[in-house]
C-alpha cells in the first residue's frame, strides 16, 4: 500500500515539474516577442543564445536610453523629470555631465522614450542605447557604433525610421565600419570652397603635405608651398573656406569618427586635400575647376596617394577642356565623383556638367531622402546618372567648428567618395576601373530608383567592403 | 512683408533703372517671395560659371518696369538677374 502511495506522489511531482518548466518556456517566448518588437535595428536573438551569452535576465527587456542634460539641470530636476515619466536612472556616467542612462519602466520603446526626452528644454540630447553587438538574426554580421555627439542625427549612414523616415534606409556604415574604418593613405581631393582644415572634427583628417613631396609649382605662381592643398580663387597655398559648402563635403566624407565630438564621416581616419576653387558665394569658372584638377593630377604624379576627387558642382554648360582634364585624371586612376545636380530633370534629355560627360571615371550621383526615395529636387538619368546616395537633411561640419544641415546632390556626391576611400582603404592598389566597378555593384536596388540611375540603387557601404 | 527701402531691392530697382535708361521710379517692386534655388548660383549661372549643386534658399524678386516684368534672385550675399536679354548677371 505504501509503496503504491509513493508511487503515485512521485507521479504526481514528476507531473508538477513538467508543467513548471513548460510554463517557463512560455514566458521566455513571450518576453523575447516584446524585445522584437521594441527594437528596430538590432533584431533580439533568440532566447536561448541570449542567456548563453549575456547571462542577462529581464532588465533586457526595458528600454534604455541615453540622456544629456544640459549644464545646471540639477539632480531634483533630473530625478522629478524620470518619474513624471515612469523611468528610472539607472546608471550615471560621471565623466561627462549630465550624461544619464534612463531606464522605462512601463514598457514604452525606446524610440517614444527617446522622442519625449529629446522634446524637453531640459535635454542637449537623447538616444538609443545601441548595442555593438553581434546580431544573430543577421547571419553573425557585426555592427561598429560611432560614439560621435550628433551621430544619432546622421540617417545617412544608420537610419532607424526616426522623423518619417524608413529604418535601414541608409548606406549600412555601421556594418562596414566592422571591417574598416578607412586609413589615413587615401587621400581624397575636395574640388569645392575650400576647407575649413582648422575644424575640431576635421583637423586629424587634413592632409599635409609630406617633406618628401615637392611644393607645387604653378607655371604663372611659381613655387607655392601647398601645405594643406591650393586656392586657385586667390592664387596662393591657402584653401580656407569661406563659404561652408567644402566643409560641409568634406565632412561627410571623413569627419573624424569615434572622437566623441561632433558627427562621423563615412571614413573615420582619410586624408582629405582641400582645393578651393569657388568663391564665397559658392560659385567658380570652369578655367578654375580646370586649374584645381591639374593640381591633383600634378600632386598624384609627384607621389601622393590621390584617388578620388569629389565633384559637388556643375552647370548646363559643356566644356571640351574640362572633359579632357577629367580624361587625364582618369589616365592618372583618379575616380571623379559628380553631384548630378539639382533641377529635377533628366540627365538622358538635360545634361549637367561635368556629371554627364561619358569617362570612365566618372559616377554621378543623385539624391534620395531618408525613406528611400529619389530626392524631389534631384536629377537622375537611367543612363548617365548611375547611383543615389543621401542628400537630404544632411548633418556635416560647417564654418566656425559648427554643424548644419544641407540638402542637394551635393551632399550625396560625398557620401559616395567616401565609401570609395573605403574600399580602397582595404584595397589601395585597386585600378580606377575596378574601383568604379566595385562601386556600382555595392548598391540597395531600390523600386523608387528604378529607371532613375543606371544602377537602380542607392549606394550601400558594407557592400563596397565585403561586409555583406 | 518686405519694405521698399529694403537694401537688397535698393539695389535691384538701381540695377534696373540702369539697365533700361530710366528713373528708379519707375521700377516698382511686384513681389518678393522666398525660394529654393538649386545650386548657389540661385539657377542662374553665368555664362561659363560652376556652381555648388546646394539647395539654396534665398527670395525671388519680381520688379515691373512699363509692362514688362523682370526677376531677381537674391540671398543675404548675393543677388541676381535672370534672363535678361537672353543672359544671366550677378550684380
Amino acid at each position: 500500500m505504501l509503496r503504491n502511495n509513493i508511487g503515485v506522489h512521485l507521479t504526481i511531482a514528476l507531473a508538477l515539474i513538467l508543467i513548471a518548466a513548460l510554463a517557463g518556456g512560455v514566458r521566455k517566448w513571450k518576453k523575447a516577442a516584446e524585445r522584437s518588437r521594441q527594437t528596430v535595428s538590432h533584431p533580439v536573438p533568440d532566447t536561448d543564445d541570449q542567456e548563453s551569452k549575456s547571462g542577462e535576465e529581464d532588465d533586457t527587456d526595458k528600454a534604455e536610453v541615453l540622456v544629456r542634460f544640459r549644464a545646471g539641470t540639477t539632480r531634483e530636476i533630473i530625478d522629478r523629470i524620470t518619474r513624471q515619466f515612469h523611468d528610472e536612472v539607472e546608471d550615471r556616467i560621471e565623466s561627462v555631465d549630465g550624461l544619464d542612462v534612463i531606464e522605462d519602466e512601463d514598457g514604452q520603446s525606446a524610440a517614444d522614450v527617446v522622442a519625449q526626452y529629446r522634446a524637453l528644454p531640459e535635454v542637449e540630447y537623447a538616444e538609443t542605447n545601441s548595442a555593438i553587438l553581434l546580431d544573430h538574426e543577421d547571419r553573425g554580421r557585426k555592427h561598429l557604433h560611432a560614439d560621435d555627439e550628433m551621430f544619432f542625427r546622421q540617417w545617412g549612414l544608420s537610419n532607424g525610421g526616426e522623423n518619417g523616415g524608413l529604418a535601414g534606409a541608409d548606406i549600412s556604415a555601421m556594418r562596414a565600419w566592422a571591417v574598416t574604418t578607412g586609413s589615413d593613405q587615401i587621400v581624397v581631393a575636395v574640388i569645392d570652397s575650400g576647407v575649413d582644415y582648422t575644424h575640431p572634427d576635421l583637423v586629424k583628417n587634413i592632409w599635409t603635405r609630406p617633406e618628401i613631396i615637392k611644393a607645387y609649382n604653378d607655371d604663372d605662381l611659381g613655387a607655392v608651398d601647398d601645405v594643406h592643398g591650393f586656392n586657385v580663387v586667390d592664387d596662393n597655398d591657402d584653401p580656407m573656406d569661406d563659404n561652408g559648402h567644402g566643409t560641409h563635403c568634406a565632412g561627410i566624407i571623413g569627419a573624424e569618427g569615434g572622437n566623441g565630438i561632433g558627427i562621423a564621416g563615412v571614413n573615420w581616419n582619410v586624408k582629405i586635400m582641400p582645393l578651393r576653387f569657388m568663391d564665397g558665394d559658392g560659385a567658380g569658372t570652369t578655367k578654375d575647376a580646370i586649374e584645381a584638377i591639374n593640381y591633383v593630377i600634378d600632386r598624384k604624379r609627384a607621389g601622393v596617394n590621390v584617388r578620388i576627387i569629389s565633384a559637388s558642382w556643375g552647370s548646363h554648360t559643356r566644356s571640351r577642356a574640362l572633359e579632357d582634364v577629367i580624361r587625364k585624371a582618369y589616365d592618372e586612376g583618379i575616380l571623379f565623383v559628380a553631384a548630378a545636380g539639382n533641377a529635377g530633370t533628366d540627365n538622358d534629355q538635360t545634361p549637367h556638367y561635368p556629371s554627364s560627360y561619358n569617362l570612365g571615371n566618372i559616377v554621378s550621383v543623385a539624391a534620395t531622402n531618408r525613406g528611400d526615395q529619389l530626392a524631389s529636387f534631384s536629377n537622375y538619368g537611367a543612363k548617365s546618372v548611375q547611383v543615389a546616395a543621401p542628400g537630404e537633411e544632411i548633418l556635416s561640419t560647417w564654418l566656425e567648428h559648427g554643424f548644419t544641415e544641407k540638402k542637394g546632390t551635393s551632399m550625396a556626391t560625398p557620401f559616395v567618395a567616401g565609401v570609395a576611400a573605403l574600399i580602397l582603404s582595404q584595397n589601395p592598389k585597386m585600378s580606377v576601373d575596378d574601383l568604379r566597378t566595385q562601386l556600382l555593384k555595392s548598391v540597395d536596388p531600390l523600386a523608387s530608383l528604378k529607371g532613375k540611375v543606371s544602377t537602380g540603387g542607392r549606394i550601400n557601404a558594407a557592400k563596397a567592403v565585403g561586409a555583406e | 512683408m518686405v519694405s521698399d527701402d529694403n537694401a537688397t531691392l535698393v539695389r535691384a530697382r538701381r540695377d534696373l533703372a540702369e539697365r533700361l535708361g530710366i528713373s528708379k521710379d519707375d521700377v516698382v517692386m511686384k513681389s518678393v517671395e522666398p525660394a529654393d534655388f538649386p545650386d548657389a548660383a540661385l539657377g542662374a549661372p553665368l555664362a561659363d560659371e560652376m556652381s555648388a549643386q546646394v539647395i539654396t534658399p534665398g527670395w525671388r524678386i519680381i520688379l515691373k518696369a512699363g509692362e514688362t516684368n523682370y526677376e531677381y534672385r537674391a540671398t543675404a550675399r548675393q543677388l541676381r538677374l535672370v534672363n535678361f536679354n537672353g543672359k544671366n548677371y550677378r550684380i
